[in-house]
């Protein structure tokens, strides 16, 4: 993984813990592998929140809500943080 | 008088509804049968109710649906573990049934696909009884993305197996749990909001019932303190004993607070809880709520109901199946506060807490939205629908 790649992982990590903002999410250890669903307990709603603020952060097109909508339904569930960075990164390198 | 065939799968959140429908039609004089599971809804149902047992000797595991599954992936365990098995298994007890008392018309549970396919199949006129929103909106809708083709897909796919080799392949619909005639929601459209795309169907919204039909449970009243505030804790039928760590938590948080709070919880927990809390396995839910001015509870859609019908503000902390969508309406109506179910710690639940007592807007937007609840007509409602239906079908002729 690239230096790059591991910062993009890092942004989206923290965006997760600032978007979020609870007491529990402070010190609870997040890495590539952790899954929004059974892991984090995050709604959609978040989600889409955890999305925009990423787009915001990179300012590029990242169409994350898009990306998110051509999953199925056993993708969905297993949906993980690495996987969110690794579409985030594949993207930045598509506008550059 | 009508014979009205009643079915419903076997979840006590399903029943309780039916039940009071069916109390209903039952003092109108109308001949009501159950096609149910006697073995985990028997000793529910009222005295004397002539019962076509749905249970098989091969067995079905109703404990199957993956208790400790959350979100998305509890819908999806739920349909394919729970829902799809169910009705396979249930398709032939029940058009034996059917066919044995031979009812004017079917009322069937939205989640009892079985009943839909034997009233399809049998060529009767039946209604759809939903007991939760959240399954008429569109999944791409519950997902908040543009669109989930792919998950509308597989919602599909399901009842397209279902179907297959039972119906004619003419008479097969994309959702054939939603009856063409007549689909009784248990809510009103105040609550659903404008947000989301539905399913095509003829929605008749009737509100909460009133909790007719449902047995007696004890409950040591003395035990309130009216002079302190009081909340209601319940995770529901489902969860109630998935994990004892949120009721702890609850605990935790509201120990030394100047309230008392029922939780509906296993008694194993009566030991370590605080002398300003009540452990009750079971309780008469709707007559506890007229004493409570909060609810804590997983966003199971009766309860949710149940206390907005009363003005109730809530917490909510939703787990798993339709949950996460209803605390979404309670939310957007400004009448709760979210409370992530399996990270709440005693600060988040106390913040929590002291705001249901104190911010008065929750109050204010849960009583906003109780007249309308107030208005519904509950089963004396659903009950009018389905005879009308029964009357409209003897006039043309097509029974009795």
């Amino acid at each position: 993984m690239s230096t790059q790649d591991n910062n993009i992982l890092d942004v989206v990590i923290t965006t997760i813990r600032h978007t979020i903002n609870e007491d529990w999410i402070v010190d609870f250890p997040i890495d590539a592998g952790t899954r929004f669903n059974s892991d984090l307990e995050i709604e959609s709603i978040e989600f889409v929140k955890i999305a925009d603020a990423i787009q915001r952060h990179f300012g590029a097109r990242l169409d994350i809500v898009g990306w998110l909508s051509g999953k199925n339904i056993h993708e969905l569930i297993a949906l993980s943080v690495g996987e969110l960075a690794d579409h985030v990164s594949a993207a930045l390198r598509e506008a550059a | 008088m009508a014979r009205i065939l009643v079915t419903v799968p076997p979840l006590v959140g399903h029943l309780n509804p039916a039940l009071a429908v069916a109390a209903e039609l039952q003092k109108q004089g109308h001949v009501l049968a159950w096609a149910v599971h006697r073995g985990p809804l028997g000793d529910r149902l009222p005295a004397g109710a002539q019962v076509y047992d749905l249970d098989r000797a091969d067995g079905f595991d109703f404990t199957a649906a993956a208790p400790q599954a959350r979100g998305l992936e509890s819908v999806r365990l739920f349909f394919e573990d729970f829902a799809m098995p169910l009705a396979r298994a249930s398709l032939a007890p029940l058009e034996a049934a059917a066919r044995a008392f031979q009812p004017d018309v079917m009322v069937v549970d939205h989640q009892m696909p079985a009943g839909a396919l034997v009233a399809r199949k049998l060529g009767l006129p039946w209604v759809s009884l939903v007991t939760t929103t959240a399954s008429i909106l569109k999944m791409s809708a519950i997902l908040d993305t543009q669109s989930s083709a792919t998950l509308d897909g597989w919602v599909q796919a399901q009842f397209h197996d279902l179907q297959s080799g039972y119906l004619d392949p003419c008479d097969m619909v994309p959702r054939p749990e939603f009856s063409p005639w007549d689909v009784i929601v248990f809510s009103v459209e105040a609550l659903l909001g404008r947000h989301h795309e539905c399913i095509p169907a003829n929605y008749r919204f009737v509100g909460p019932t009133r909790g007719g039909g449902r047995r007696d449970v004890e409950f040591p009243w003395q035990w309130l303190d009216h002079s302190r505030p009081r909340l209601l804790v319940t995770l529901g039928t489902v969860s109630r004993d998935r994990d004892t760590r949120f009721f702890e938590v609850i605990m935790e948080a509201v120990s030394g607070m100047d309230l008392q709070a029922v939780l509906v919880a296993p008694d194993s927990l009566a030991g370590q809880a605080p002398a300003n809390v009540l452990v009750q396995p079971f309780i008469p839910q709707l007559d506890v709520l007229d004493y409570v001015n909060g609810v804590i509870c997983h966003a199971g859609h009766n309860t949710v109901c149940e206390a907005l019908v009363r003005g109730l503000p809530l917490i909510v902390a939703p787990i798993r199946d339709d949950q996460p969508v209803i605390a979404r309406q309670v939310i957007d109506a400004g009448a709760g506060i979210f409370l992530r179910h399996g990270k709440a710690t005693p600060a988040m639940a106390r913040k929590a807490i002291t705001e249901l007592l104190e911010n008065p807007l929750l109050r204010q937007n849960a009583q906003r939205l109780a007249p309308e609840l107030q208005g519904a007509r509950g089963e004396a409602g659903a009950a009018a629908i389905i005879t009308a239906l029964v009357a409209r079908d003897h006039l043309l002729g097509r029974v009795g």
